[in-house]
């Protein structure tokens, strides 16, 4: 079973047992609030990690593109979402030029 | 709370069988959130499905739902929809299921405008046999029949279904989920046969040889072959070359529904005279 129920004051969550690493939800994140992780268990060999949830708007498109129904986003009426700063977008260019992995310095 | 799309889906089945990235998911997901938005019974659906990657959308949702032969899809909705006329009948094949092998029921269908929403998963290959030429595979590609470069005309399924009689023509493409639920719902909606032609990626065994080996660079490419329906309408001859209208293509929606028309001709029998048209 997924999580259905939302963990509490989070804006951003995943499923690690339905995702399948393809880094689309990745690519399409204009705040940079997601990149992969290196994980040895994995198919591919990396995972997605949520890195910065305080700088989730809340767009959905990452959970829209989501093949696999392994990412949720939260209501809006449950959760306030930030504004999309110059800083977490520097951020996003930076994970997309980083082949979508995680920033070593982040 | 995000939306439950469990409440739709065999969560035992999960995770999909689907490689990573594959845009069936994603159409599967728009699929969700259009009954949804509708608010439709999940009893009140059928979803029938064919052979190729497409067919296992019918084993991942929770309705009632058909896995059947090859090509043969329309054939079992056409009866599905016959029995049950107040029951949503949904259609999902690949290109190779619905333009190859299952053309001839396609065209049938399409003509007789009977209230079938058709979901053409379009991926340009034959995806599940390992890169085959598909109907719709762009000219000069690779695939493992032609690895000179695809010399076959390609094959636009939306004029097909325009030319053959369907009352709502639409394509979409997985580039943009929230177009594709809208175009969804636009479907359900309408009394006759729609026929959707989605747009999606299949990186592994179109991209890999094509110079688009992620999901990522799949989609992109999808999105620099569609555009939407109007601008496409001032485009000149030349520059509509190798480009795809997205949105409603064509509705009409005067054309009588075919099971209605079978009740009059019930009717007829009954009173022992002609059919009123």
């Amino acid at each position: 079973m997924s999580l259905l129920k939302a963990p509490e004051n989070t804006p951003v969550w995943t499923d690690e047992s339905r995702c399948k690493a393809c880094d689309m939800c990745v690519s399409v994140c204009p705040a940079g609030v997601l990149a992969m992780r290196y994980d040895p268990h994995s198919i591919l060999g990396t995972m997605i990690t949520v890195i910065a949830p305080e700088d989730c708007i809340g767009c959905n498109e990452c959970e829209l593109v989501c093949p696999d129904f392994a990412i949720f986003v939260a209501d809006r009426k449950e959760y306030k979402f930030a504004k999309l700063t110059d800083k977490a977008k520097e951020r996003a260019k930076k994970i997309a030029e980083n082949n979508y992995m995680m920033l070593e310095d982040a | 709370m995000a939306f439950n799309y469990d409440e739709y889906l065999r969560v035992d089945k999960m995770p999909t069988l689907w490689c990573w990235g594959c845009g069936d998911g994603v159409i599967l997901k728009a699929f969700i959130r259009a009954i949804d938005k509708l608010g439709i019974d999940k009893n009140d659906i059928c979803v029938v499905s064919g052979i190729g990657c497409s067919g296992r959308f019918s084993s991942y949702i929770d309705a009632n739902t058909v896995h059947t032969t090859h090509g043969r899809t329309v054939a079992y909705a056409t009866g599905i929809k016959m029995a049950n006329p107040d029951k949503h009948v949904f259609c999902i094949a690949g290109d190779g299921d619905a333009l190859a092998i299952g053309g001839n029921h396609t065209i049938h269908a399409a003509r007789r405008n009977i209230d079938i929403n058709f979901i053409m998963i379009n991926n340009f290959i034959y995806g599940l046999t390992n890169s085959q030429t598909s109907p719709t595979t762009p000219q000069g590609m690779w695939t493992v029949t032609m690895k000179r470069g695809n010399i076959d005309p390609t094959f636009d399924a939306a004029k097909l279904a325009e030319a053959a009689g369907a009352t709502f023509v639409a394509r979409e493409s997985v580039a943009e989920p929230k177009k594709l639920e809208k175009i969804f719902v636009e479907a359900i909606k309408h009394k006759g046969f729609s026929f959707v032609d989605v747009f999606s990626n299949c990186h592994i065994n179109l991209g890999r040889k094509n110079k688009m080996a992620s999901a990522r660079a799949n989609v992109d490419w999808i999105e620099d072959i569609t555009i939407p329906k109007k601008k496409y309408d001032q485009l000149s001859e030349e520059e509509r070359a190798g480009l795809f209208p997205t949105g409603i293509l064509k509705q009409d929606t005067q054309t009588p529904e075919y099971t209605e028309m079978f009740e009059k001709l019930k009717e007829a029998w009954k009173n022992n005279t002609k059919v009123e048209l």
